[in-house]
């Protein structure tokens, strides 16, 4: 195998990149403030909707993604609604993205103690003042190992995007493979530039965990 | 409905193919992770990061479309078996290192000076105590593994989700096959929440007793 091989697919490698990080960007900041969402309005919201949640939440999280992406992008036509393959794929990845953080946050809200929130009720705060100022600064930090190994798990399921025919960075790699018929020089490539992704996602835990501990002096 | 359960069964089969050969693999990481040779554990390592950190879906291509370029062609079946329990067996050796870890050191040193050889000691004191340390992450991953056979449709293994696009492309009617697929996914994966259940029970009343 020589590079002659690989050189004229590059471009292509890097659009199929370019996307794979702009889904990637695009579910996690759609995913991260809806599954903020669900997480509070379960653990404070009515028992109604903490329930109704509940059972969307465990739905989504019994399903492989790979069904959840082609109910989307197979099944909302039957609905009147056709989605672009990318439209598709973010909103099931979203959907799945939200569901599994959710229960992240969920873990890192319960384990704040009572005593601070007994305390800021005392003092007469409001409920909005005390989530916002006493409940969210202890349990967000909590939830920050947990959220951020979600986070990489979910840009590697951004390559599911390529069987409902994104053009991502896998799919990209494997449509090289198959006209050179080089499949272990693309693979590689494409393997290395997940790395590297989740790498940058790694840097960003430590420089996140290293920030809270500092801010808010506790042992995390 | 037929072709579905068919779909199933061979998910089942690629599940329990994988689980069978990732926890032994997961146990022999686990404990090569604490090994003493800082060489054999910083390779653990470096293998856990890259076979965790590369989308399943691609660990795939390559022992389905790769391998075959070094000398060894796999049915699209074994490659997926092959794929799945590479990957999992990392997160399973994470999961059993921290159920390891559980197990005070003291113990190992104990079993030592009662005159126990070390695989004695691992088989008759350390295991019983992590399992039921490791239970919880075990089952989730089984899980997950389960889940995750749905990518084999993407190298034609005929498993469910393969097995269901066959069907909703001949009648047109996606949305209903896949809510029966995904119904059939959600009592295989209740199954195994209900195993993790009375493996929970079962580990509390032994150790109760002991």
């Amino acid at each position: 195998m020589t590079w002659s091989i690989i050189e004229p697919y590059l471009p292509d490698l890097w659009e199929g990149f370019v996307t794979t990080i702009w889904l990637s960007v695009l579910t996690l900041g759609a995913a991260t403030p809806i599954a903020l969402a669900i997480a509070l309005a379960r653990h404070l919201g009515p028992r109604w909707l903490s329930v109704v949640l509940g059972i969307f939440v465990n739905l989504v999280r019994l399903l492989p993604a790979l069904i959840v992406l082609y109910l989307v992008f197979y099944g909302s036509p039957q609905l009147g609604v056709r989605f672009q393959p990318l439209t598709a794929a973010a909103i099931g990845l979203i959907a799945m993205g939200a569901a599994y953080m959710s229960e992240d946050i969920r873990g890192g809200l319960a384990a704040v103690p009572q005593g601070p929130l007994t305390a800021a009720a005392a003092i007469g705060l409001s409920r909005t003042h005390t989530i916002r100022r006493i409940l969210l600064p202890i349990a967000l930090p909590l939830t920050i190992p947990p959220y951020m190994t979600r986070a990489i798990i979910m840009v590697k399921g951004t390559s599911l995007a390529s069987l409902v025919s994104v053009s991502d960075l896998t799919a990209e790699a494997t449509r090289a493979s198959s006209i050179t018929y080089q499949p272990y020089a693309f693979v590689v490539i494409a393997g290395a530039l997940y790395l590297a992704i989740n790498g940058v996602l790694a840097i960003v835990q430590i420089l996140a965990e290293r920030h809270f501990r500092r801010r808010y002096r506790m042992a995390l | 409905m037929p072709a579905l359960l068919k779909g199933a069964l061979v998910t089942l089969q690629l599940t329990g193919a994988a689980l069978l050969l990732a926890t032994p693999l997961g146990v022999v990481l686990a404990l090569l992770r604490s090994a003493p040779s800082a060489t054999v554990r910083g390779t653990v390592a470096g293998l856990s990061w890259i076979f965790r950190g590369i989308p399943p879906l691609l660990l795939l291509f390559f022992s389905f479309f790769g391998l075959p370029i070094l000398g060894l062609t796999l049915d699209p079946m074994a490659a997926a078996i092959l794929a799945m329990t590479a990957y999992t067996s990392f997160y399973f050796a994470e999961a059993f290192a921290s159920g390891l870890r559980s197990v005070p050191p003291g113990q190992w040193q104990a079993a030592a000076a009662l005159g126990l050889s070390p695989g004695r000691t691992l088989i008759r004191i350390i295991l019983p105590q992590t399992i039921p340390a490791a239970l919880p992450p075990y089952i989730s991953h089984a899980t997950e593994v389960l889940k995750g056979t749905a990518l084999a449709a993407a190298v034609a293994v005929p498993e469910l989700t393969s097995a269901a696009r066959k069907v909703f492309v001949v009648n047109y009617r996606p949305l209903e096959v896949l809510i029966v697929a995904a119904a059939i996914y959600a009592v295989m994966d209740g199954l195994l929440v209900v195993l993790q259940i009375m493996g929970e029970r079962w580990s509390a009343r032994r150790r109760g007793r002991g």
